[in-house]
């Protein structure tokens, strides 16, 4: 096993469906875990799919949900939305953006590929300092509740996995294959240094 | 320890004693509070109060033999922390550091290599500042010297993880055995840091073309390494990613790059799975901009654009990542 437990970051676009189920999961699981999004704003389905509701990364997950129970209890309540706000702000205050993020990862996990390009850019374009390594992966999750659910879980056994290791680094490609394998989907896989 | 004014001493009485008191503490307890006792220790001695370090420095690395191998990383660290503070240290601490190299837990030894990463550039600064170097300086460097080709050994080791980390160290190698140059790209936090360019032409023991040369060997086993046909997908990663700084922070290599990034794209090792194809591609695309976008990429930008083009980047992408004519002229005045 690693010397420590694995920490953990899951990043989707707006930290706030497929990161944070996984998080949920993970921190259940006890995981050092945290979430976040990449994206300019945080985006939530609207009226319309041409209308989203934009926010800033700063406002909370609390004053989100009061801003949509205002605008149309209803729509928000049959589309999951006020729900999915009501269970992650239980976990934490606030969105976050990974690019703001200065604190360091073994693993970062990430929920599709343009997520991923966008980990691989900002964290190509830190200076480094220790070379100290963090692997980043790509799980290709679909944004709607059913596939956060499944995809949480193969994070989950992907997190669990790769923490019961004897030497991480040395059994990550195998292991990454076997689970491909397995799950049948592709991930895109990656090591930066901080 | 020299007795300062009133107030002075009893600072200082009081620190030294919360040491011997936390030091013993962390001889008789289990692994996770030893660690948060060393590290207060490692907080009173480096940065409270380094007048204190000499006086505990054999009473802290009297726990690089123990069993838990978390302990020994905080070792390496404090060894890094503590000579960082005073080249003098390396005099003693060197060989530890080899012992430790040679430890029998694998991220024990990845961790030493990350502290000799730093600590090379520690140790040729605290030599090239001196005008005349002592028979102990001479061997601490030779051992300085025997650790580097010990880690560029590791490029062959059985564990990829250690290669992972001997890649890193080469890189940084590299960097520091070569001159930086007016169109070297230094990142701010290096931009102290000493290379071959700042080592006097006539120093009375550092030989400047000899380093030269060993730096050139460096590069050399670098670029072998990655045309292995079967180097994982993560080594031939980072391996990318290394080229990428060496052209950019050492334009001079931009060529031995840009060509090591030719063959490798027509020759893609065979060992390697569809999602790792897809993996280092990207990877590839992604170094390939970074070279580009340096004003010295002009003499290349044919053969870049070529090898992008082939990656499945379009015209129009490449020419925004192209530096406009303007800023290279004025990058070469």
């Amino acid at each position: 096993m690693p010397s420590h437990p694995l920490r953990v970051a899951v990043v989707c676009s707006s930290n706030q469906n497929r990161s944070m189920e996984a998080h949920n999961i993970l921190s259940k699981r006890g995981f050092d875990v945290r979430s976040f999004g990449t994206g300019t704003h945080v985006k939530l389905p609207g009226p319309a799919p041409d209308k989203p509701n934009v926010y800033d990364f700063k406002i909370t997950y609390e004053q989100m949900y009061s801003d949509l129970v205002r605008k149309d209890k209803e729509l928000y309540t049959q589309n999951g939305i006020l729900h999915m706000l009501d269970r992650n702000k239980r976990i934490k205050t606030r969105p976050e953006r990974f690019q703001n993020c200065k604190d360091q990862f073994d693993l970062v996990i990430t929920c599709e590929e343009r997520v991923y390009d966008q980990v691989l850019e900002d964290l190509n374009s830190r200076e480094q300092e220790t070379f100290q390594p963090v692997h980043v992966i790509n799980v290709d999750i679909q944004d709607n509740h059913e596939e956060a659910t499944l995809g949480a879980f193969l994070i989950c056994e992907l997190c669990q996995c790769i923490q019961h290791t004897e030497d991480m680094e040395n059994e990550i490609d195998e292991l990454l294959q076997e689970f491909e394998d397995k799950s049948g989907r592709p991930f895109l896989h990656t090591v930066c240094f901080y | 320890m020299a007795a300062g004014s009133g107030e002075d001493t009893a600072i200082d009485m009081t620190t030294s004693e919360k040491v011997v008191d936390l030091l013993n503490q962390a001889a008789l307890i289990a692994t996770e509070s030893k660690l948060t006792v060393l590290k207060q220790v490692q907080e009173l001695i480096i940065n409270k109060d380094p007048s204190l370090l000499d006086n505990f420095l054999d009473e802290i690395i009297a726990f690089q033999t123990d069993k838990s191998m978390e302990v020994r990383k905080f070792v390496i660290g404090f060894i890094e922390e503590a000579c960082k503070r005073d080249g003098e240290l390396l005099l003693k601490l060197i060989a530890n550091l080899n012992m430790l190299l040679k430890d029998e837990s694998v991220n024990v030894v990845k961790k030493v290599i990350l502290t000799l990463t730093q600590l090379y550039k520690v140790a040729l600064q605290w030599l090239v500042r001196g005008k005349v170097v002592s028979e102990m300086q001479e061997a601490c460097w030779d051992l300085v010297t025997q650790m580097k080709e010990d880690v560029l050994a590791m490029l062959d080791s059985d564990n990829d993880g250690v290669r992972t980390h001997a890649i890193k160290f080469t890189e940084s190698l590299i960097i520091t055995l070569s001159p930086r140059t007016p169109d070297s790209d230094t990142p701010k936090k290096q931009e102290g840091d000493i290379s071959l360019d700042k080592i006097p032409r006539d120093h009375s023991y550092i030989r400047c073309d000899a380093l030269c040369e060993e730096g050139k060997s460096a590069l050399d086993k670098l670029l072998k390494f990655m045309v292995h046909p079967a180097i994982s997908s993560i080594n031939l990663t980072t391996a990318l990613g290394s080229l990428a700084t060496l052209a950019r922070q050492r334009p001079m290599f931009m060529s031995e790059v840009v060509q090591a990034y030719e063959t490798l794209h027509a020759n893609l090792p065979p060992t390697l799975a569809k999602s790792q194809v897809s993996s280092v591609r990207k990877n590839l695309k992604l170094h390939l901009v970074a070279v580009l976008r340096h004003p010295s990429s002009v003499e290349f930008q044919g053969q870049i654009c070529t090898l992008l083009l082939d990656l499945g980047m379009n015209q129009n992408e490449i020419t925004r990542c192209t530096p406009s004519p303007q800023v290279q002229r004025k990058r070469a005045r």
